[in-house]
């Protein structure tokens, strides 16, 4: 009993272990494209404030921007997703 | 008023059934991975037969076993969530195949259709109020350029008058300034006229009143003095009768 | 998983659901597949009902919800990303469009609370249908070898740089791009459901405890619920106009 309580416990530990990785693995991936969809929509805030006319257009091209970016972020998702059971 | 409550109705056993089908424990397997490996274990003693008198060394048997091993350890792995279903894959599938299918024969086409309809029939309504507008305005157009002639037209008569009233009222003054001259010399001649037969009727008056006092003189030729006194008298009388 | 006395579920038990017909087999009926259904009724109805009605001028209720949804895929999905001759997409790219955001809507609907694409069925079949259409009208509009010729060596790159671009190309055109848009529509669900089972247990369990201090979590909780409900919008356009952008790509190469 105890070697099967040990053993599970090495699992809990490992566990554990794959926790604070995929916390920390989902962290590390959510700054990159963060800075890259605030750029994204400044960018993007900007030109509609100068061209108001091209706003339409602008927005597409943005939310295509966001999505490319934030498929980044949402591997990084994945990843924490799979490493959790 | 009985539609709404219909409708009421409806949306109540709607939301009823709903909540009687989709709540609910969520998963299938509704219990840690602690109660798992020990309900496992538990499974893999009785198996072994061994649940009436058991021995830590039985236990530790059974623990090393294989299969038992391979069983708890498939505690540890539920299946990842990145996986799909593969009853899912099929109900969704099927799911928009159909949905598409329903949409290109019959969903799509009636209201592209009735918007597209829609859209002809602004635009030629449009059109229409458009060439409506347009003959509105060469109507006004037309109308203006009337007016402006028109109004060319009564400058042209009010110029004409104008120069008409002028030339009238030159020529009645130049009529009238003669008249007034002519009128003026007439009235001076006919002055001169009476004038110079008030002057001969007096100078007649005169003499024939001279001729009287003379008579009276010759006819009371007593004194000097007296003579003298009537001629003074008479000729008193005579400037203060005819002064 | 007992953190501070909060009962949290694990993460399978958040999005695998029982089945309630045809149980173990292929055709097993549960609360994803209920949902689906349900997206597919409510979008039928929708357009059956706008269709059939006579139409009036000034377009309500259902009719305005069907003829704006048609009218948006053209104006910003379609008009902006493959121009007019995409035009034969859109019964395509309409149906998508809804089929996703009911399916992804029901996160929010009292009672169900379930966003069915955090299931990755639907999302990686449709990204696999879409990844089949843009394949095949590349193949189609510019022949076999011009497709490939375009996909794989873009023009305007120098020679020597081929080594690099071709393999880059090769891998994110035809492995990772319907893989990305499956994920992104399932990853962004998942989050969104995990985020408002967060907080509905932290309500929970902060209102067991202490009554007062159940009312962070819970205008946390209204808020994202609210938060959620544009997610849902914006992940179903966001799929359908990269949809459209891989089926104009296919259709103007050098872009």
């Amino acid at each position: 009993m105890l070697n099967v309580l040990a053993e599970t416990a090495t699992g809990e530990m490992l566990e554990g272990l794959k926790a604070i990785g995929a916390g920390l693995g989902y962290g590390l991936a959510a700054i990159g494209p963060g800075i890259g969809i605030g750029t994204v929509v400044g960018n993007a805030i900007s030109s509609m404030a100068r061209q108001p006319e091209s706003a339409g257009m602008v927005r597409t091209t943005m939310f295509l921007g966001i999505a490319f970016t934030e498929a980044l972020a949402l591997i990084g998702f994945v990843v924490f997703i799979l490493l959790m059971p | 008023m009985s539609k709404r409550w219909n409708r009421l109705l409806v949306a109540s056993l709607v939301s009823t059934i709903s909540i009687a089908a989709f709540a609910g424990p969520a998963g299938a397997s509704g219990e840690s991975i602690g109660a798992c490996v020990a309900e496992r274990f538990e499974e893999a003693l009785e198996h072994h037969g061994h649940s009436d008198h058991m021995t830590s060394e039985d236990i530790r048997h059974v623990a090393h076993d294989e299969t038992v091993q391979d069983e708890l350890e498939g505690c540890l792995e539920a299946p990842s969530p990145i996986l799909p279903e593969l009853n899912e894959i099929i109900w969704g599938g099927a799911a928009f195949l159909i949905l598409f299918v329903i949409m290109v024969k019959k969903g799509f086409p009636a209201v592209k259709g009735a918007m597209d309809a829609r859209a002809e029939k602004i635009r030629a309504d449009l059109d229409a109020a458009e060439q409506a507008k347009t003959d509105a305005q060469a109507v006004q157009s037309d109308y203006e350029a009337q007016l402006a002639d028109a109004k060319t037209e009564s400058a042209r008569i009010i110029e004409e008058a104008r120069v008409t009233a002028d030339q009238l009222r030159t020529d009645l003054s130049t009529q009238a300034e003669g008249s007034i001259a002519e009128m003026r010399e007439k009235a001076a001649a006919d002055v001169e006229a009476q004038k110079a037969q008030a002057i001969a009727d007096l100078r007649a008056e005169v003499s024939g009143i001279a001729l009287g006092a003379a008579e009276r003189v010759v006819q009371s030729s007593l004194d000097a003095d007296a003579q003298a006194r009537l001629i003074d008298a008479y000729i008193d009388e005579v400037t203060g009768s005819n002064d | 998983m007992n953190v501070l006395a909060l009962d949290f579920p694990p993460i399978t038990h958040l999005f695998e659901w029982p089945d309630i017909l045809f149980g173990d087999t292929l055709y097993a009926v549960n609360k994803t597949v209920l949902i689906y259904l349900a997206a597919v009724v409510i979008t039928a109805a929708i357009f059956l009902t706008a269709g059939r009605k006579k139409t009036s001028l000034v377009p309500v209720g259902v009719q305005h919800v069907a003829e704006s949804g048609v009218n948006f895929i053209e104006e910003s999905v379609v008009m902006e990303t493959i121009g007019p001759e995409g035009k034969k997409y859109m019964p395509f790219l309409t149906t998508m469009f809804f089929f996703i955001l009911f399916s992804n809507i029901f996160e929010v609907i009292p009672g169900i609370q379930f966003p069915a694409n955090s299931r990755m069925a639907v999302p990686i079949t449709l990204a696999l249908i879409v990844w089949l259409i843009y394949n095949f009208v590349g193949i189609r509009s510019q022949g076999l070898g011009g497709y490939f010729k375009n996909s794989l060596f873009p023009p305007g790159v120098p020679k020597a740089l081929y080594l690099i671009v071709t393999p880059i190309e090769l891998v994110s055109t035809f492995v990772v791009r319907p893989f990305s848009l499956a994920i992104r529509l399932w990853a962004n669900m998942v989050a969104g459901h995990l985020l408002l089972v967060t907080f509905a247990v932290l309500t929970a369990a902060l209102w067991d405890a202490t009554y007062v201090g159940a009312a962070a979590p819970f205008a946390m909780l209204v808020l994202m619920t609210g938060f959620e409900i544009l997610v849902s919008v914006l992940q179903a356009f966001i799929f359908t106009i990269l949809t459209a952008v891989y089926i104009g790509g296919s259709l103007h190469p050098a872009h």
